[in-house]
């Protein structure tokens, strides 16, 4: 079992190298300015640019059809939605589908930039290792310690939580084999039975989470830990002239499709 | 201790430990670079009530091997015969559930609201009729050292450390298994506890339970194993009865283990290492 969520793929491309926060900058803008022009021109120079990043990763391609696998269904069923209600005249009826060329054109933008989307998010997260991904969120909202908003210990937190997911998966997978081996079926029945065949599995992964909860606080507490208290960092994030780069990179992209 | 499972199958009662032929077998783990080797070309036998102690350094594929053996990972090549049986057919998954896995800390899968109820899991897993649950559960426990008519309604998390070890270890008994698989019973725990589960398997051996224990305590695999399996990255560095020649010496070296001590003491008192003996009880008696 594998963990799939903000997985990270090891490399050394240049944007692997990149500052995790002009990443995070470039990624949400370039997020935030696909949805303000509804044009198939700017979506291609949104399309062309999430491309080009794709390659310059030297992520397989199939890392990123693994990130693009599980919105599948969500395609599809805005595909179908917008095949539904769109306006126009259709050109071929079934039952209640009246598929219109407008209806078509609409359900293939929309597909396409979820897809642009989902892919640019992917380039975020798989060329940035979790840990420097909070490290940056947490550096980008420290104007908000103003308001008092505990950042660091949000970051600690997230940290912590992606930290303990594989963890958890292999703990999950060992109380699973234990009671397999006790003669347990997970695979076989309706869906009540089936529910309660994870009782024996989840009570013990929830009595050890705990545990480990308490166990970890404990352990915290006992190199001295102290929430509030500024930390200093063993690897120190350093913007450089690559992260202006990416953001001016970024923001030019934006500017294009917005013209075209 | 016939099993129920054979009686309902009409199949002759057989002998109580069950013997087990393991031919070349390799298994390897997926990971998203490479497979990982985690058993080579592994070959052993073990007779019905034997005793095999599987020893080896952490990564060397002991708990592998046995979960190969119990049939929750399939073999990449090479066949586990059961009672000289092929695998394939109902009769051999007949046989495979009547193999009992003891995982590493196994309190860790205890769930139920009550001790019986744990322990009842396994059998009611098997489709057992209640009275048989119950007859099972009252005999494991008790084999397990923890008689049922103080620690049956007991609640498993209530219980201590060593008691919750034993738990675990009945509600594997509970399904009474032919052959015995332990993964690192002894660690974490106390020293009495440890003495406790070393009676508990000196009695299963006596009652001719097959077992097969991956440790990494060569004193009580000494005292509790006839045979020794050493593994090294997936390979058999050395199988079969305890050696006490240089050639048998040389592996032990290379697993980063020595000798027993009551053999080293055998060694050193100028008698025969092949008559050391096997407990400090024994010991005693023949040094008096």
């Amino acid at each position: 079992m594998k963990a799939t969520i903000a997985q990270y793929y090891p490399g050394d491309s240049p944007l692997h190298r990149l500052d995790p926060r002009a990443k995070f900058v470039a990624v949400s803008a370039i997020a935030i300015a696909l949805f303000v022009r509804d044009s198939f021109a700017s979506l291609a120079v949104f399309a062309a640019a999430v491309a080009v990043g794709c390659m310059i990763s030297g992520i397989p391609a199939r890392w990123f059809w693994r990130a693009l696998r599980p919105l599948l269904w969500l395609v599809a069923l805005t595909f179908l939605a917008q095949v539904v209600v769109a306006p126009g005249e259709p050109f071929f009826s079934v039952w209640f589908f009246d598929l219109s060329w407008r209806g078509l054109e609409l359900a293939g933008f929309l597909s396409v930039r979820l897809a642009v989307l989902v892919l640019a998010g992917a380039l975020l997260t798989l060329t940035t290792p979790p840990l420097a991904l909070t490290d940056g969120l947490a550096a980008l909202g420290r104007p908000l310690r103003r308001l008092r908003v505990p950042t660091d210990e949000l970051a600690l937190m997230v940290t912590i939580a992606l930290r303990f997911i594989p963890t958890l998966i292999m703990e999950l997978d060992t109380i699973m084999r234990a009671q397999r081996a006790r003669g347990a079926c997970f695979r076989s029945g309706g869906p009540v039975r089936r529910a309660k065949a994870l009782v024996p599995v989840l009570i013990p992964l929830f009595v050890s989470s705990f545990r480990r909860a308490d166990e970890l606080a404990l352990a915290m507490e006992a190199r001295c830990y102290t929430p509030g208290v500024a930390r200093t960092r063993l690897h120190p994030l350093h913007l450089g002239w690559a992260d202006g780069a990416l953001v001016a990179a970024a923001g030019a992209v934006i500017a294009v499709a917005l013209l075209v | 201790m016939p099993t129920a499972e054979s009686s309902a199958h009409g199949r002759a009662p057989s002998p109580l430990g069950m013997a087990v032929d393991c031919r070349a077998v390799s298994f390897s783990y997926e990971e998203a670079r490479s497979p990982i080797c985690a058993l080579r070309q592994v070959s052993f036998t073990l007779r019905p009530g034997g005793s095999l102690a599987l020893l080896g350094a952490s990564g060397s594929g002991k708990s592998t091997l046995l979960a190969v053996l119990r049939g929750l990972d399939e073999t990449e090549a090479g066949v586990v015969l059961l009672d000289g049986m092929e695998p394939g057919g109902a009769a051999y998954e007949a046989l495979r559930r009547q193999v009992g896995l003891v995982f590493q800390v196994p309190e860790l899968q205890l769930f139920a609201m009550t001790a019986r109820d744990d322990v009842a899991f396994g059998p009611r897993c098997l489709g057992w009729e209640e009275p048989a649950v119950g007859d099972a559960v009252e005999e494991a426990m008790t084999l397990a050292g923890l008689p049922p008519s103080e620690f049956a309604e007991r609640h498993p998390y209530a219980l201590s450390g060593g008691e919750q070890r034993r738990l675990a270890l009945a509600g594997v008994l509970a399904m009474r298994p032919r052959l015995l698989l332990l993964d690192e019973p002894f660690v974490s725990l106390d020293p009495v506890t440890r003495r406790e589960l070393v009676a508990i398997l000196i009695r299963l051996r006596q009652r001719g339970v097959t077992l097969m224990l991956a440790t990494h305590d060569i004193d009580l695999a000494w005292e509790l194993c006839d045979e020794l399996l050493l593994l090294e990255q997936g390979r058999v560095l050395a199988a079969g009865p305890w050696g006490f020649d240089a050639a048998s010496a040389r592996p032990l070296a290379g697993a980063r283990l020595k000798e027993p001590f009551l053999v080293q003491l055998w060694r050193r008192l100028g008698r025969d290492p092949a008559s050391a003996p096997r407990s400090a009880a024994e010991a005693a008696e023949a040094l008096a």
